[in-house]
């Protein structure tokens, strides 16, 4: 049985809170995200929760989550690098950094290590052209990548989970 | 200017919404001016709210810039706590409040009726228009939807009176403009110049980008965000009349698409002499492809075809019809979509024909050397493989 936390609850009532009567349609982007920060990804079981929290058709939750990239319909390792592809990181040597992670991790963009840790994620511009190469992690991006700045990375993340 | 379409019916709420979906590849101003300067955005939405009669008012926001909306939450209350926001404002009579509402990854969503529909928890299909949001809007209320940088702008002019702001800058194109420099330059970053400057000025100035990274050469540029066209050297310094070509929007468009090109969003990216407009081009229709919502076919299918096209010559698979072919999709998208995402992706493929066909037609008639050229054959020797089975 898929359950949000009381905390995330409660968020999720304020959220409601901001849009007219009736309306609580328009919380189903932040209270997707609410819900993947809990669960790591949506599952079909976390999606009809959603739409039973907002009193709306389930179908409604499913065209949503499919459209946006950002929700993640499979589960994902603990840590996702979603690493920018577009024309200006492009011009920066991001195909460099994506084949360096690939091949450290040995995964292929979509793919996620063995050991649920790593998913290597390929995705278009996030916005940061003038740091680029770069990736995003989790709530944060990783910025001026190098591979020396990946192997730091990967090693912290390793270093957390010990 | 939008705000004067303003319907304003009795007894029915308006809202102001932010754009603070900003993705088209090469810009990130908006970025900086939240993350840096998040009270001045905040300011900027209180005094237009009172403008608008504004009562509950929204910044939108791009799901990935996740630490940003904390930012502005955080301005957000200490607005509230210093009696700038919520009922009864500074003794005005005037109640606001603005929520921060964040996008879920996609690039439709700047697009301001695909923005609204997405506000409302549906999929980014941008709607027909009219009704324009001024007149039905979200939640079918009268709605103006403004950029982040033109709601920052309202504070300095407000301060200073809009004939002293408008006094900067030149001709129609007043005030201040923010600029993203990115690609190979050396200091790529956010600068706002009062469009006096020229060009050349700027790329190679050490007050701005600081001239190409690694003493390469200047090969082309796209000066305005990715769907502009991309003007080699020649036409980027100067215009096809042989003026200096100025940072401002009369000079940048100077000459249309078949000299010139736009100031667009304000995302300049450069390119050295080593890059590829062949490849550079491939990924941004792959972007194009990715972000297009699949209402329209012209788009949805047309975006496709571009991409696989230029990943076939990319690779040294294309064949010369197919140059023709790729001009033959995009004047087939450009103009015929509801919004116009069908354009911004047919633009930058017919500028890079217009004025890097040669290097298309040597993908062609050097298939080995654009593979080892553009991807190193050693670490791609498996990928040409499965290209060519």
């Amino acid at each position: 049985m898929v359950q949000l936390s009381q905390e995330n609850i409660d968020r999720v009532q304020k959220i409601i809170a901001r849009y007219p009567e009736g309306r609580q349609k328009s919380a189903l982007l932040p209270v997707l995200h609410v819900a993947q920060e809990q669960f790591g990804w949506l599952s079909v079981e976390t999606m009809d929760y959603v739409a039973s929290l907002l009193s709306i058709e389930p179908i409604e939750v499913y065209e949503v989550a499919s459209f946006y990239s950002m929700y993640n319909l499979k589960p994902v390792g603990k840590y996702m690098f979603e690493v920018c592809q577009t024309g200006p990181c492009m011009l920066n040597g991001s195909d460099d950094i994506i084949a360096y992670i690939g091949a450290k991790l040995n995964i292929k963009p979509g793919q996620t290590t063995e050991d649920g840790m790593f998913t290597l994620k390929t995705v278009e511009c996030l916005g940061a052209c003038g740091y680029a190469p770069m990736m995003q992690l989790g709530k944060f991006y990783k910025e001026h990548l190098t591979k020396e700045k990946v192997d730091a990375i990967i090693d912290e993340c390793r270093a957390k989970n010990n | 200017m939008k705000w004067s379409f303003l319907a304003k019916p009795e007894g029915v709420p308006r809202h102001l919404v932010v754009n603070a979906d900003e993705s088209e590849p090469g810009t990130f101003k908006d970025r900086y001016l939240m993350e840096f300067l998040p009270h001045l955005l905040i300011e900027g939405v209180i005094v237009s709210s009172y403008a608008l009669g504004s009562n509950v008012s929204f910044i939108y926001i791009r799901g990935e810039y996740a630490w940003i909306v904390d930012i502005l939450e955080q301005a957000i209350q200490e607005a509230r706590n210093n009696g700038f926001l919520g009922k009864n404002i500074l003794g005005s009579g005037f109640d606001c409040d603005v929520h921060v509402q964040r996008g879920a990854g996609a690039y439709i969503c700047g697009e301001e009726t695909a923005l609204l529909e997405s506000l409302e928890g549906k999929r980014g299909n941008p709607r027909i228009k009219p009704p324009f949001p001024a007149v039905k809007g979200v939640w079918d209320r009268p709605t103006v939807v403004n950029n982040v940088e033109s709601i920052a702008a309202v504070v300095p002019i407000i301060n200073e009176g809009a004939e002293e702001y408008a006094k900067i800058g030149v001709g129609k194109s007043t005030g201040t403009k923010l600029i993203s420099a990115c690609g190979n330059i050396n200091k790529p970053g956010v600068y706002e110049i009062d469009m006096t400057i020229s060009v050349e000025e700027f790329i190679y100035s050490d007050e701005w980008c600081g001239g190409i990274s690694n003493g390469k050469r200047l090969k082309a540029c796209i000066p305005g965000g990715s769907s502009v066209p991309i003007l080699p050297t020649n036409l980027l310094l100067k215009t096809a009349k042989g003026e200096q070509r100025i940072m401002n929007y009369e000079s940048l468009s100077d000459g249309g698409f078949q000299t010139g090109s736009m100031m667009g969003s304000g995302g300049f990216i450069v390119f050295d002499e080593d890059q590829c407009v062949v490849k550079h081009t491939y990924t941004l229709a792959r972007f194009y492809r990715h972000e297009s919502c699949g209402q329209c076919s012209p788009c949805r299918e047309g975006t496709g075809w571009m991409e696989k096209l230029l990943l076939r010559l990319e690779n040294g698979q294309g064949k010369m019809s197919d140059i023709d072919l790729l001009w033959d999709i995009q004047s087939k998208i450009e103009g015929n979509t509801i919004c116009p995402l069908g354009d911004a992706a047919a633009w930058p493929v017919a500028a890079a024909i217009r004025h890097f066909r040669d290097e298309f037609e040597w993908h062609i008639t050097h298939p080995e050397e654009a593979i080892i050229r553009n991807f190193g054959l050693a670490h791609y020797a498996d990928e040409r493989e499965a290209v060519l089975a």
